[in-house]
């Protein structure tokens, strides 16, 4: 019986040091892959730029961020840019889910032509480029309605991401079992309340994390809206660089930031993920 | 066996047939009527159409032909009527189907406020004494995916039983459990047809059968073969076919 205490205790030891490296919340391999990768970035990228001759001018990024003159804060060009971009994004945001919302209904619904419509937008505003998109809104249609440029980008945007959410909704929709339906039916449920109390809140669940990406896709997209000259961040980079060469530098920067604002969306959702599954 | 007072029709069931659209007939010229607080069982090989039966009823499933009547009431193209038939007649489904997002006393108040528009506290005490008559009351803040089979399915009886319904139907409710848990949700049911309350159960449990039920209805292949009092039917069955089914699964 004694040899029975040691043995055991060197299973637990293997059993633990095994978990340290599999199971522990910190995956010491992928961290070192990813500092090689990011070193390699780097290199390569100091590497191009000091054979082009590429002269780094750091000290001159900050102010076009922001200046301190006389303890008075003045945001610069580029913060204003982001103001710019922050609001069409979470107005182009906002559209997106609910044209999103109304496509995926649509087509989901016994009118046939509510499925035409929303099948004919579907098609075209996916398989269009979005530049082409925005140059049509902003030519032929902010004309008609009389709306000005930065409204006329947000439409576009809205419009173009509000095809993908369709799809992301209709997925989602469509993967819930029928069981559920079924279950709102015997109860005498009306449609609007099965899709109101039973369906919505568990399929928007499911689709968060495909949503997710795409209100990143939408904060990048927002980006492309300069061709129409809205003075959003990256409009505001292309004038600065224009100005003072200081292309890897700002545009760099205006990378980080876009970079930060992302992450800062996914960690937000993550949490949110985390805080819906209670009921699995 | 008391002898039970049963009211008038509430059911017609007029030749209706049912084809799927892959070409599998479902249910062929069926026609039965049923009775207020009368329990009657379906029991039938898999495939038979038990199960489209009860789904026609309610309007899950069209029929392409025939017609049905409920309390006076066609179920036909009119919407209204179908969601009047749908809130008179509760449905108790193989898989539970509760809402999985919803704690259990939501699950059973929910319809009760959207459906029969009663207030947020009228709609608990009635869900409170339902979960209670079903054993559950202890379980009213957890989420389904937190209980057992025959708990799920016992919340999914009180969710039905909540809206007051004139007609339960019970398809395949235990078929989903295991074996110890069939027992308490079938005494649920037995306890439901004790208090007169009109049923209609698709089911294998063919000992629920001889005890609870007033009337046993045989199908094969979308059709009534036989039909009778659970006596009756248990210990004289007049078609071959009958007998051969019993004597598989007895």
């Amino acid at each position: 019986m004694d040899n029975g205490t040691p043995q055991s205790a060197k299973i637990g030891a293997t059993f633990s040091k095994e978990a340290f490296f599999t199971l522990s919340k910190i995956p010491v391999k992928d961290i070192i892959a990813y500092i090689l990768v990011v070193t390699g970035i780097i290199y390569v990228i100091l590497r191009g730029a000091s054979e082009q001759g590429y002269f780094w001018q750091w000290y001159r990024v900050p102010q076009f961020l922001f200046t301190m003159e006389d303890g008075t804060f003045t945001i610069g060009p580029l913060l204003e840019g982001l103001k710019i971009t922050l609001n069409i994004t979470w107005i182009s945001m906002i559209l997106t889910y609910a044209i999103g919302l109304i496509t995926a209904l649509l087509r989901l619904s016994d009118s046939i032509i509510g499925r035409v419509f929303a099948r004919v937008y579907l098609e075209v505003a996916r398989n269009t480029p979005l530049i082409v998109q925005l140059f049509f809104i902003y030519f032929v249609i902010a004309p008609i309605l009389g709306i000005d440029r930065l409204f006329a980008a947000i439409l576009a945007l809205s419009l173009f991401e509000g095809a993908y959410a369709s799809e992301i909704y209709r997925s989602g929709i469509v993967s819930l079992p029928k069981g559920q339906w079924e279950a709102a039916h015997s109860l005498g449920l009306t449609r609007f309340d099965t899709y109101r109390k039973i369906i919505l809140p568990q399929a928007i669940r499911r689709v968060l994390p495909p949503l997710t990406s795409l209100t990143i896709s939408l904060i990048k997209d927002s980006s492309l809206v300069s061709v129409i000259a809205v003075y959003e961040m990256t409009m505001q980079a292309n004038a600065i660089v224009a100005e003072t060469f200081l292309t890897f530098e700002i545009y760099f920067t205006i990378a980080a930031i876009y970079l930060f604002i992302t992450v800062f969306l996914s960690q937000l959702v993550a949490l949110l993920e985390r805080k819906s599954k209670i009921y699995n | 066996m008391t002898e039970k007072k049963f009211g008038d029709y509430i059911i017609n069931v007029d030749n209706i047939c049912k084809t799927f659209p892959n070409g599998v007939k479902a249910l062929c010229n069926f026609s039965t009527n049923i009775r207020r607080a009368e329990v009657v069982v379906v029991i039938g090989p898999s495939g038979s159409g038990k199960s489209t039966f009860l789904r026609c009823l309610n309007g899950l499933e069209e029929i392409d032909s025939g017609s049905i009547i409920f309390d006076g009431i066609p179920l036909d193209d009119d919407k209204n009527n179908r969601l009047k038939i749908r809130r008179e007649m509760g449905m108790v489904f193989q898989s539970f189907n509760l809402f999985p997002h919803m704690t259990v006393l939501e699950n059973v108040t929910l319809a009760q406020q959207l459906v029969r528009k009663s207030s947020a506290s009228v709609a608990k005490s009635v869900s409170m004494e339902l979960l209670e008559k079903v054993g559950i009351e202890d379980k009213v803040a957890s989420y389904p995916a937190q209980l057992s089979g025959g708990q799920q399915q016992r919340v999914a009886i009180a969710r039905a039983l909540a809206l007051k319904p004139k007609v339960m139907l019970f398809d395949e409710a235990t078929s989903a459990l295991d074996p110890e848990m069939i027992g308490e949700v079938l005494d649920v049911m037995k306890t439901l047809a004790n208090e007169g309350m009109t049923m209609i159960c698709v089911t294998h449990e063919l000992g629920f059968a001889r005890e609870v039920s007033d009337w046993v209805i045989f199908m094969d292949e979308g059709r009534i073969i036989e039909g009778g009092t659970a006596e009756h039917f248990f210990s004289d069955p007049k078609e071959e076919r009958t007998k051969g089914f019993l004597n598989q699964i007895l």
